[in-house]
């Protein structure tokens, strides 16, 4: 008899102790999966390489990088049905930073239902609705800022920081800020009469996939730096300099590029350890 | 009565077991000293970070706290008791100069600070930077010092070779380190961690001091420096009237706003730096285009990770309570917010090295008129935190006004 009570016990401690873990068998995970986001900056079709002087850009300018700062938001799921998934409404934009590795993953915390993807579409940057004044306190995201007087209520962050250097027509390596963000509307005195939204929507290019339960798929998104100054403006640092926050012409020609920077890198099933 | 001992063996047992199957990962086991200490609150302010510098080993509390303001404030910290060898912290983190020395103090020459005499240096040894403000540095995740080396990564931890005692009270890692660094360091209080104990063990009144903030009055190193690190994060400054302004609580003049729009933009380019938060600084390091070539004495953030674009780096300060704050860079080579704006106008220099934020670099700075100057620096001035320099929470305790070493 004493045996037997204590293999009750034992039999209700197992049971508690499983049900306080957090389980990929509950309800609410069935017929769902996991997604992982990797951001990977390329040029010239290979792993970008910092700090060296090595591109040249379709306008002949040669250039480096030297850090790259950039706010993805709102990654879509698309079904072919039409309907769309929106990821992690609740937080809604990411941070990607080439000197904090750490940001170069998004670990999407959406349960993902099982099935066919017909595509990936994001934001690059925020959207101006979403795009508020001041509403990161923390670095590095608050290190972001887009002023309000260059931006004003809907302009709140960079969409980008791209700073390097390109060898200048006296050639001299000069730096280059290439600052994507929410552009100005002038009069004739240069005084702002308005803002212009310059994010954008992008669907990325062969972005199909499916997903099993229980998967957790890991999907790569690159950044093709060299495209921001390829097509369809041929984008001369000669021409525009070294910033271009308050240049709206040399901002527009960069989003009107970057419909073409972004890619899929690879898409895989995570194997579990 | 076989029964309830079972019971009385397996209940606490389940419920053991209960709470460590549901309690998160982490089990990394925290010193922090038991006591009925009254918490202490850094208020939140709109705009300000939510993420604090504020370890688990060192829980703020008022009354350590208040015990870190009278160590932080008591020249005996130096191990002395003779009044003209007294040193304390504030003997240079001046309140009323936002924390720092000043320009304008009598012994300190413009701003150059120096230790307590000794044998080899009867004048005292120079200190080998100017100083930092320590205002808001609650909100600062990213290292202290002129190059961050005051980090938990800082790779010199308990190296013997570097002269850094292998006990983790003396690692570079937090605030709290710079407690040991002050007292031991030629250039500062010029002591021994013993001499220094020695010194505060001996004054009755911090007996019941130390026992309000950590339970027992044994006067200790580790409670030292615990306590002046909470005092130096109490020291937040959330009122200058550029916060007030962010927060509609105060109007910018006409010239302020100027300077404030020529600061958040390329035009004075301040921002990408400076900005970007309430602090008035990124706390990241940048080459701010100072130098044509190195100055290789100089330990600057290249020195600590080894990056050759960090070479001539350091430190982009907090503009908070600037105009308090002269003189400005790590060599104080500029005595003037002036001085200091003119630089960034049309005295820049290239190197190798600069940051890229400096485009302007080629044309040797942003190329400001006099009333874009004027502008900007009237902007400057409303980064002042009035409240914050007059604020009898950070002042000298009056039983210590003979022994602050002021």
């Amino acid at each position: 008899m004493k045996r037997h009570q204590f293999f009750v016990a034992v039999f209700v401690v197992l049971n508690i102790l499983s049900s306080c873990k957090k389980s990929a068998d509950t309800e609410s995970d069935k017929n769902t999966a996991k997604l992982v986001f990797y951001f990977e900056h390329f040029a010239d079709g290979k792993e970008l390489a910092l700090d060296e002087m090595k591109y040249i850009s379709t306008a002949g300018n040669q250039y480096e990088v030297t850090e790259i700062q950039w706010f993805i938001s709102d990654i879509t799921l698309n079904k072919n049905d039409g309907s769309k998934l929106l990821l992690d409404d609740e937080k809604f934009a990411h941070y990607i930073d080439t000197n904090l590795p750490e940001t170069g993953k998004w670990v999407v915390t959406d349960a993902i239902p099982v099935g066919e993807y017909e595509s990936i579409s994001m934001i690059f940057g925020i959207k101006g609705e979403k795009n508020k004044q001041l509403m990161y306190t923390d670095p590095p995201e608050n290190d972001m800022l887009w002023p309000v007087n260059l931006g004003g209520d809907q302009g709140g962050y960079h969409y980008m920081k791209l700073n390097g250097f390109w060898i200048n027509k006296e050639d001299q390596r000069t730096p280059f800020n290439f600052h994507l963000g929410v552009g100005q509307e002038k009069d004739a005195d240069n005084n702002i009469t308005g803002f212009i939204q310059n994010w954008f929507e992008t669907e990325l290019p062969a972005s199909s996939f499916s997903i099993d339960e229980n998967e957790t798929k890991s999907i790569s998104i690159r950044m093709n730096v060299d495209s921001w100054w390829d097509k369809p403006n041929m984008y001369n640092h000669d021409e525009h300099g070294g910033k271009i926050m308050q240049n709206q012409k040399a901002m527009r020609m960069g989003v009107e590029n970057g419909r073409s920077v972004f890619s899929i890198g690879s898409i895989a099933s995570v194997v579990a350890e | 009565m076989k029964r309830f001992v079972t019971i009385g063996i397996a209940l606490p047992v389940f419920i053991m077991l209960v709470i460590w199957s549901c309690s998160s990962d982490s089990n990394e086991e925290i010193k922090v000293e038991s006591f009925n200490a009254t918490p202490y609150v850094i208020p939140e302010m709109a705009y300000f970070p939510k993420n604090l510098n504020i370890p688990a080993n060192n829980p703020m509390t008022m009354e350590g706290v208040e015990l870190g303001r009278y160590l932080f404030y008591d020249g005996r910290l130096s191990g002395n008791t003779s009044k003209d060898m007294l040193m304390s912290c504030a003997t240079c983190h001046i309140q009323e100069n936002g924390f720092e020395v000043g320009l304008d103090h009598p012994k300190f020459i413009e701003g150059k600070t120096f230790g307590l005499p000794s044998e080899e240096y009867p004048e005292g040894e120079s200190t080998p930077n100017y100083m930092l403000p320590i205002v808001n540095s609650v909100y600062n995740l990213n290292g202290y010092g002129w190059n961050g080396f005051v980090h938990e990564s800082n790779y010199l931890k308990g190296s013997s070779e570097n002269n850094v005692p292998s006990e983790e009270d003396f690692h570079f890692k937090n605030i709290e380190s710079f407690v040991w660094m002050a007292i031991t360091a030629s250039h500062e209080m010029n002591s021994t961690i013993e001499k220094s104990v020695a010194a505060i063990d001996a004054i009755p009144m911090y007996k019941p001091k130390f026992e309000a903030a950590f339970g027992t009055e044994d006067v200790t190193y580790d409670r030292i420096s615990k306590s002046i690190a909470q005092f130096v994060r109490s020291i937040v400054a959330h009122n200058s009237k550029f916060h007030k302004y962010l927060r509609q609580e105060a109007e910018l003049s006409l010239q302020e706003k100027k300077g404030h729009d020529l600061f958040f933009s390329e035009d004075a380019d301040c921002f990408h730096c400076h900005g970007g938060s309430v602090l008035m600084t990124t706390n990241q390091y940048f080459n701010n285009a100072k130098d044509v070539t190195l100055n290789i004495k100089d330990l600057d953030r290249n020195s600590i990770t080894g990056d050759p674009m960090d070479n001539g780096a350091f430190r982009a300060p907090s503009l908070i309570n600037i105009e308090l704050t002269a003189p400005y860079m790590h060599d104080g080579r500029f005595k003037t917010l002036d001085e200091m704006i003119d630089f960034y106008s049309e005295g820049l220099v290239y190197s190798d090295y600069v940051h890229p934020l400096m485009k302007n670099v080629r044309e040797k700075g942003v190329q400001l008129n006099d009333e874009d100057k004027a502008a900007l620096k009237a902007f400057l001035l409303t980064l002042t935190d009035h409240e914050m320099i007059r604020s009898s929470q950070y002042a000298c305790p009056p039983a210590l006004k003979e022994w602050s070493g002021q």
